[in-house]
């Protein structure tokens, strides 16, 4: 395009100013608003993923080539085929996207209480690491969650506790299979209970310290069953688990599984949420095309002295139909950087200070596995911004061709009889 | 994000599978009837049924008559088969030995135990576990834990899948059942295997019959209607575990199998041994023999 | 002084002088309006199935349990005797407001197969009343559903399925303790030995939850009761409604209606407390999305509106030397932009409903726009079905007009400030 043509253009856009404001304006607004939303759900849906994983499951996890889903106790990581845990888990927190990496042991089995038992997973952590990829430790209702002191400490879920009768410091005997095909069974104090508003883990999970574990499953020290991981950006998620199946394979037999296939359901939740955002998007461009062509047939009614003018000058109707989808295009331009320009403050302030629901469940921010609180925090979400912006350019482009055809087809001698 | 709903219908069910399939601890029940009196009825029977058919020769079709006989015998030895172990009570000690893909194991243990409700189990060795009992009565179970000193209760469907983490169920060992209650038997094949002069049956389960295989073919001695093996089918036909009897022996006027070996038919490294060092049968057992505090001596 | 009557026939005039204009205005409102209907109605709509989702696999929107079932579980808690009946009558005087009643016997139990014996949850259901209300019989995926005339069968999950290594018309040995409800002699403690029975499998369902396809099995609701020897008695009835929104006075209708009798009547908020803050989460998000594409309506409108009257500068010239007072020419354009956003919304209103009819239908198919990566057992329906209730269109009918109105007054004022003779320079 001719460095005179896009002079041309300019000017005309600003031969009305206020009508090029308003529009631009409008469109920018929209655009802004957009930005907005695209972040804020792209904020929410983070913390619906990390608060999905944060209790039990981890962003990722690493498990023998044949434990998952059935979970059988002899399919450890370490041991059978001289795996070397300490160093596998050495080598997963060695890569920069790992915030933490946590040792896990499960066992299978009864609680028993004076006068009732209950069927139990027992899940086996080291505290200090297993809390820096979970947040039990923040859903203790009684007690104190696990700590080095107590080795024959565990915790219970809250209607598990109710149903057997037992209170914090209450004693009493798990009972599991164990490695060496005997009953694994000892005496246990009660050191906490936690609620977690998952009925499945407040009715059947116990956790316990993992030696306490491998040695009520008669486990050596260097097997364990799983691997918990928490990223610092949980949407490496997928790009991690591929690299670590390549990576790791080299060394140690395991299958790496990211949330995604651990919680399909919370992953088809926030899929399906993504996707409705997307219906908004849809809706801004039915307006900005509507905004634009109202603006642009406006504009060409306008102009038709001018334009008449243009083309007795010798301008040909295809240069004219460019002319106004250039003028389209450069309006979008605009608008959208106006936009951008409005809604990075927006934005900011959503990252950093978050947005204020406040009244959404607020005294029971810790019910339920997805615990969103009143404070919603916004993240980037680029991919989003760049679609709004070329879907934004394409719908411009689009809507001005019915004004721009119309112009094109103004007959100069008629155009210019027009008051 | 569904949560795992239907808390209501799904308490830790699927958990007790694991602890079952798995192997808790289990009672054994094995009530024994005494066969004395039913063997000199059968060889009385046998007699009869001799003369009867060298007379029905004289004016019925062989065929019919030796049909409905062997029928009959089928039936009779079948039953009489699976009531080998089992009687009204009985006191044993007993051998178990379990050999798994990731472990294997040797257990001692004295069995008491009354019709098939009431069972008790005492665990000798390993050192270990000794110590250890079981008690079963009707539908509810208990372990007495004498490491942590405490008795533990268990739902009673535990014992009806492993016991004690073998290839055995409770069934296996205890059932009352008769198999012709379940079963419809033919013979299929009479005849000489390996020198040895069997008789083979096949049973197929009768139309509502509360029994998970497709089919059951059993080898019995002639000679003296001791079990040879016992091999177990699914629906399609495919054999999934086999029972073999050993070491015959005659304790207290009976003549039983003393070494019983299941094999699943899918794992070839894995099997589980029992083996009686000793049965008596029908000695009264007092019902206060299955009570909690028995557990703990 | 010009009525306002006179001020109203020339405003309606102004409209048709140019009536292209007009209606390109119209129609761009009118868009605004359909737009709004439709996003309203498929957010709305899809909030109402994710909650409908969630209590077809649980509960349903009302359930009634026995008094302290839903904190034990225990499966001797029965309801009593008469509740059936009693929550139907309710039900009946309550015209349409339930979608389905389903009477269930839960109970757990141990299921065997020639390879695997597995603990599990055991419901027992008339198939009829449980097609209505749970999810289950509609993502069968071999073989079939239970019959309508309770012949023995059962129905398991896929995980199950697997885990037992069985086929449709597989046997399978269901093995439950008898329940003793309190009440009954319970002299001899565990006397009662264990009931078993055989089970055809008849069909074998995916949900995609796996705790429901590893866990759960479904008999005819006769068949459990005789298992479990409590013939007549059900642990719980699960109602679900037409409308979310019916939970709470449905719930206190029947605790009226059942007062005095032991039972807890919850709705699903209290029966599924997880589901319920994924609710308000989905609300909130509803919330903040119709508050952004009503504002970009707004700005649709806006732009509309004064494009429309700022290139008429000539003409208000024209009316206010031929005598209009400026508060005349005022009233004379917000009459007319009131006309004229009375004719958008009839436009709008029309095609909103329209296209909100179609996706109340046809639903509106997310698969459409993501082709990629959709799991088989989904949870979620990918399709969206629309729903819009009277409310919500009175409102959004409502909200156009007032903003159409409001920004029409700046307009209004430009015109009432016309400055002769600038505005009757032609160029």
């Amino acid at each position: 395009m001719s460095g005179g043509l896009l002079r041309l253009v300019w000017r005309n856009l600003w031969r009305n100013p206020r009508r090029t404001m308003i529009a631009m304006t409008a469109i920018g607004l929209g655009y802004a608003m957009l930005l907005f939303v695209a972040c804020l759900m792209a904020g929410l849906r983070q913390q619906m993923i990390e608060s999905g994983t944060g209790l039990l499951l981890s962003e990722i996890e690493v498990h023998a080539p044949d434990y998952y889903p059935d979970r059988p106790l002899q399919r450890t990581l370490g041991g059978r085929d001289g795996t070397d845990v300490d160093a596998l888990v050495a080598a997963i927190t060695a890569d920069p996207r790992v915030q933490a990496a946590s040792p896990r042991v499960y066992g299978g089995g009864l609680v028993s209480a004076t006068h009732q038992s209950a069927g139990v997973q027992i899940l086996g952590v080291v505290p200090d690491v297993e809390q820096t990829i979970t947040v039990l430790q923040t859903r203790m209702v009684k007690g104190s969650y696990l700590n080095g002191g107590m080795p024959k400490g565990i915790i219970m879920g809250d209607k598990l506790a109710t149903m057997i009768g037992v209170e914090v410091g209450s004693e009493i005997v798990l009972l599991t299979p164990a490695a060496d095909g005997s009953t694994g069974n000892d005496l246990y104090t009660v050191a906490g209970t936690f609620h977690t508003g998952l009925d499945a883990m407040d009715r059947t999970l116990v956790v316990m310290p993992l030696a306490s574990l491998q040695e009520l499953l008669r486990l050596p020290p260097g097997r364990i069953h799983e691997i918990g991981i928490k990223l610092h950006d949980i949407d490496e998620a997928s790009a991690t688990v591929v690299a670590f199946e390549v990576q790791l394979s080299e060394t140690f037999p395991v299958r790496v599984r990211p949330w995604q296939e651990l919680a399909p359901e919370l992953a088809d939740y926030v899929q399906f949420n993504h996707r409705v955002t997307f219906i908004l998007f849809f809706i801004f461009f039915l307006s900005a095309a509507m905004g634009i062509v109202s603006t642009l047939l406006m504009a060409i009614i306008e102009r038709t002295r001018e334009l008449g003018l243009l083309m007795s000058l010798g301008m040909r109707p295809g240069q004219v139909v460019g002319l106004i989808v250039a003028e389209s295009a450069c309006l979008a331009a605009v608008s959208l950087v106006l936009g951008g320009a409005l809604g990075a403050p927006l934005l900011w302030y959503l990252q950093v200070h978050g947005l204020n629901l406040g009244g959404e469940g607020d005294d029971s921010v810790s019910l339920g596995g997805i615990v969103v609180g009143p404070l919603w925090y916004g993240r980037p979400d680029w991919a989003a911004y760049t679609q709004a912006a070329v879907g934004l350019a394409v719908t411009a482009l689009a809507s001005a061709l019915f004004p721009a055809l119309r112009a094109a087809r103004f007959r100069p001698a008629e155009a210019l009889r027009k008051v | 994000m569904k949560p795992n709903i239907l808390y209501n219908s799904v308490p830790a069910v699927g958990l007790l599978a694991m602890l079952a399939a798995e192997g808790a601890k289990a009672i054994y029940a094995a009530s024994v009837r005494t066969i004395e009196g039913k063997a000199a009825c059968f060889s009385m029977r046998r007699k009869k049924a001799g003369v009867a058919i060298c007379l029905g020769l004289a004016w019925l079709s062989l065929a019919q008559v030796s049909q409905a006989a062997v029928d009959q015998r089928a039936q009779e030895n079948v039953d009489r088969v699976s009531r080998l172990l089992v009687s009204q009570s009985s006191i044993a000690t007993v051998d178990m030995q379990i050999t798994k893909v990731d472990w294997q194991r040797t257990i001692s243990m004295q069995l008491w135990t009354l019709r098939d409700t009431n069972v008790l189990v005492r665990i000798r060795q390993p050192q270990e576990d000794a110590g250890t009992a079981i008690l079963k009565v009707g539908a509810k179970a208990w372990i007495y834990l004498p490491k942590a000193n405490r008795t533990v209760t268990m739902p009673a469907s535990m014992m009806t899948t492993s016991w004690m983490g073998s290839h055995f169920t409770l069934d296996d060992l205890v059932s009352q059942s008769r198999l012709s209650d379940n079963y419809a038997i033919a013979t299929s094949f009479a005849g000489q295997r390996d020198g040895v002069a069997v008789f083979e049956y096949t049973l197929t389960p009768k139309s509502s019959a509360a029994v998970v295989w497709g089919k059951i073919v059993m080898e019995v001695r002639e000679s003296d209607l001791m079990p040879v093996w016992q091999r177990y089918y699914d629906e399609d036909g495919k054999p999934v575990r086999e029972l073999s009897f050993s070491e015959y022996k005659t304790i207290n006027r009976r003549l039983i199998p003393t070494r019983l070996v299941m094999r699943p038919l899918d794992q070839a490294a894995e099997q589980s041994t029992i083996t009686y060092e000793s049965i008596a049968f029908d000695t009264p057992i007092g019902a206060e023999m299955f009570s909690l505090s028995k557990l703990k001596q | 002084m010009a009525g306002v009557l006179l001020l109203a026939k020339i405003g309606w005039r102004n409209l048709w002088r140019s009536p292209r204009g007009t209606l390109v205005t119209a129609a761009a409102l009118g868009l605004g309006l359909t737009l709004l209907l439709t996003s309203l109605g498929l957010l709305d709509g899809s909030h109402d199935q994710v909650v409908g989702n969630g209590v077809r696999f649980g509960t349903g929107h009302v359930v009634i349990q026995a008094q302290g079932y839903q904190d034990t579980g225990s499966q001797e808690l029965l309801l009593p005797a008469g509740v059936v009946s009693a929550t139907e009558a309710f039900l009946r005087t309550e015209n349409g407001v339930a979608r389905g009643v389903s009477p269930r016997l839960l109970a757990s139990g141990l299921l065997s197969s020639a390879a695997n014996a597995i603990g599990v949850g055991v419901m027992g259901v008339i198939p009829k009343e449980e097609r209505a209300v749970s999810l289950i019989p509609e993502r069968i995926v071999e073989g079939t559903y239970l019959d309508d005339d309770q012949r023995p069968g059962v129905v398991i999950g896929v995980e199950l399925a697997r885990k037992l290594a069985v086929k449709i018309g597989g046997r399978v040995v269901l093995m439950t303790q008898a329940v003793q409800p309190p009440g009954t002699e319970t002299a001899n403690a565990g006397e009662g030995e264990m009931q078993s029975s055989l089970l055809r499998v008849s069909g074998i369902f995916r949900t995609g939850v796996q705790g429901i396809d590893a866990n759960i099995i479904q008999v005819p609701l006769a068949e459990a009761q005789t298992l479990l020897g409590v013939p007549g008695r059900i642990t719980q009835i699960a109602v679900l409604l037409e409308q979310e929104g019916d939970a709470p006075m449905v719930a206190q209708g029947l605790q009226t209606r059942l007062t005095g009798v032991p039972v807890e009547i919850l709705t699903w908020r209290e029966a599924m407390p997880a589901l319920a803050q994924l609710m308000l989460l989905d609300e909130a998000f509803n919330y903040v999305m119709n508050g952004v594409v009503l504002a970009m309506v707004g700005l649709g409108i806006l732009n509309t509106i004064l494009m429309r009257v700022l290139a008429r500068r000539y003409e208000f010239g024209l009316f206010s030397a031929l005598g209009l007072r400026p508060a005349q020419l005022a009233v004379m354009v917000v009459g007319e932009s009131l006309a004229l956003t009375a004719i958008s919304l009839a436009l709008g209103l029309v095609l909103g409903l329209t296209v909100q009819h179609y996706f109340a239908t046809s639903g509106l198919d997310l698969r459409w726009f993501f082709e990629s990566s959709l799991p088989d057992a989904l949870v979620f329906d990918p399709i969206i079905y629309s729903r819009l209730s009277a409310a919500r269109i009175a409102s959004s009918v409502g909200i156009v007009l007032l903003m159409a109105t409001l920004i029409s007054f700046y307009p209004a004022l430009k015109a009432a400030r016309t400055k002769l003779p600038d505005a009757l320079k032609v160029f």
